[in-house]
C-alpha cells in the first residue's frame, strides 16, 4: 500500500470534525460579495477603458488641442475620432464577450485559458492605445514642424543663431522622453498589478501546460 | 435569483458541504484562510447554481467549481496569509476513531501533501475522493494519459518529502 492509498482510508472515514454550518451560515455566505480575480479584472479592466477615454477627452480639451483646431484639420481628426471610438466599441464587446464566457463550471484549463484570453483583449487595447500615442505624437510633431507659425519663428531664431540641429534634438529628445516615461509608468503599474494579480494562474497554467509536453 | 432557488441550493449545499471543507483542508494553512476559501466556494458555487442541471451529480459538479475556486479563482486575503503554518489546520478527531500511532503517520502524510503545488493538490483530492482518471482529466482539461502520469510522478515526489 502506497502512502496516497493510507491517506485515502483516512480521507474517507468521515472521522474529522470539519465545522459543521447550518442552513443560516450558508445562506449568509451567498449574500455576501465575491473577492475571484475574475472580479478584480473586471474592475480593472473597466478602469482602463475609462482612463483611455478619459486621456482623449482631456486631450481633447487641452490647449494643444485649441492649437491644434486653429490648423484645421477637422478633414483628419474626425475620421480619426470615429475610427478610434470605433475600434474602444470593437474591444469593449470582445472584452464583454469573453469575460461572459469564463465559467467556474469549466475545466481548470479552459477556465484559466477564459481568463486570460479576457485579459489579453484589454493587453491589445491598451497597447493598441500606446502605438497610437506615439504614432500620434510623432504625426503631430513633424505637423507642428511645417504648419505652426510658432514653431516656425522659433526655428528661424535658432537658424540666425547657428543652433538648428541642437533645436531639433532638444524636441525630439523631450518627444522621446515624455513618451518613455509615460510608456514606463504604464508598464510599471501593469507589471505590479497584473504580476501580483495573476502569478497563481500563471503558475498553475504553467504546470497544466507543462503535463501536455 | 429567486426564493426557491435560494433554497434549494443552501439545503444542498448544507448536506455536502464536507467537499468544500476538504477542497479548504488541502490548500489552506490556517482558520482564517480556510474559512474564507470556504466563502469564495460558495459563492462561485451559487453563482454557477442556476446552470446547474440535475442530470449530473451535485457532488461531482460541486469537485469541478471547488477545485477551479481553489486553484484559479480565488485570491488570499490579507487576513488569511498573515500567518503561515505548513501543517495545515487540524481539525478535532472524533474520540472514539483515535489511534496515536496511526495519527501521527496521517499528520506527516498530511504535511507532505501540503507541500505540493496548486496542480499536484488538485490530482491528489481527487484521487482520495476515489475519482477516476476520466473524471480526473475531465475536471482538471489534461489528457488521460497525462493524470496518470502525473499521478504517479505525486506519488514518487510524496515519497522523496518522507524519505528525503
Amino acid at each position: 500500500m502506497d502512502e496516497l492509498d493510507i491517506l485515502k482510508k483516512d480521507w474517507n472515514k468521515e472521522k474529522v470534525d470539519y465545522p459543521k454550518l447550518s442552513y443560516d451560515d450558508i445562506y449568509k455566505m451567498i449574500l455576501k460579495k465575491s473577492s475571484s480575480i475574475v472580479k478584480w479584472i473586471f474592475i480593472i479592466s473597466i478602469l482602463e477603458f475609462t482612463f483611455w477615454i478619459a486621456i482623449s477627452f482631456l486631450m481633447k480639451g487641452s490647449s494643444y488641442s485649441g492649437k491644434l483646431e486653429a490648423l484645421d484639420l477637422d478633414h483628419i481628426l474626425i475620421p480619426i475620432s470615429v475610427i478610434s471610438y470605433g475600434i474602444l466599441i470593437y474591444f469593449f464587446y470582445l472584452f464583454y464577450k469573453n469575460y461572459k464566457n469564463i465559467s467556474a463550471t469549466d475545466s481548470s484549463k479552459k477556465l484559466m485559458e477564459n481568463i486570460i484570453k479576457t485579459r489579453k483583449t484589454v493587453k491589445y487595447y491598451v497597447i493598441f492605445n500606446l502605438v497610437f500615442l506615439v504614432v500620434g505624437a510623432v504625426i503631430g510633431a513633424i505637423y507642428g514642424f511645417n504648419h505652426n507659425p510658432e514653431f516656425s519663428s522659433q526655428l528661424e531664431l535658432a537658424t540666425a543663431n547657428g543652433q538648428v540641429f541642437k533645436f531639433y534634438a532638444v524636441i525630439v529628445i523631450v518627444i522621446i522622453l515624455v513618451l518613455a516615461v509615460t510608456i514606463g509608468v504604464l508598464l510599471l503599474f501593469y507589471w505590479l498589478i497584473y504580476g501580483i494579480l495573476l502569478k497563481r494562474l500563471n503558475r498553475n497554467y504553467k504546470e497544466l501546460k507543462k503535463l501536455e509536453v | 435569483m429567486n426564493k426557491e432557488l435560494e433554497h434549494s441550493f443552501v439545503e444542498l449545499l448544507e448536506k455536502h458541504q464536507n467537499i468544500v471543507h476538504k477542497v479548504c483542508r488541502l490548500y489552506t494553512n490556517n482558520y482564517d484562510a480556510h474559512n474564507d476559501l470556504f466563502q469564495e466556494i460558495t459563492i462561485q458555487l451559487w453563482k454557477a447554481y442556476p446552470k446547474f442541471r440535475g442530470d449530473a451529480k451535485f457532488s461531482t459538479w460541486m469537485y469541478r467549481v471547488g477545485l477551479n475556486t481553489a486553484i484559479t479563482l480565488y485570491r488570499k486575503s490579507k487576513r488569511s496569509i498573515k500567518t503561515q503554518d505548513f501543517e495545515g489546520v487540524e481539525f478535532k478527531i472524533k474520540a472514539e476513531d483515535y489511534d496515536d500511532t496511526e495519527e501521527q503517520q496521517l499528520k506527516v502524510l498530511y504535511k507532505a501533501v501540503h507541500q505540493l503545488n496548486d496542480i499536484e493538490k488538485a490530482l491528489v483530492f481527487l484521487y482520495l475522493e476515489d475519482k477516476d482518471y476520466r473524471e480526473i482529466s475531465e475536471t482538471l482539461g489534461i489528457s488521460e494519459v497525462n493524470a496518470r502520469v502525473k499521478m504517479n510522478r505525486i506519488k514518487t515526489k510524496l515519497r522523496t518529502i518522507l524519505n528525503p
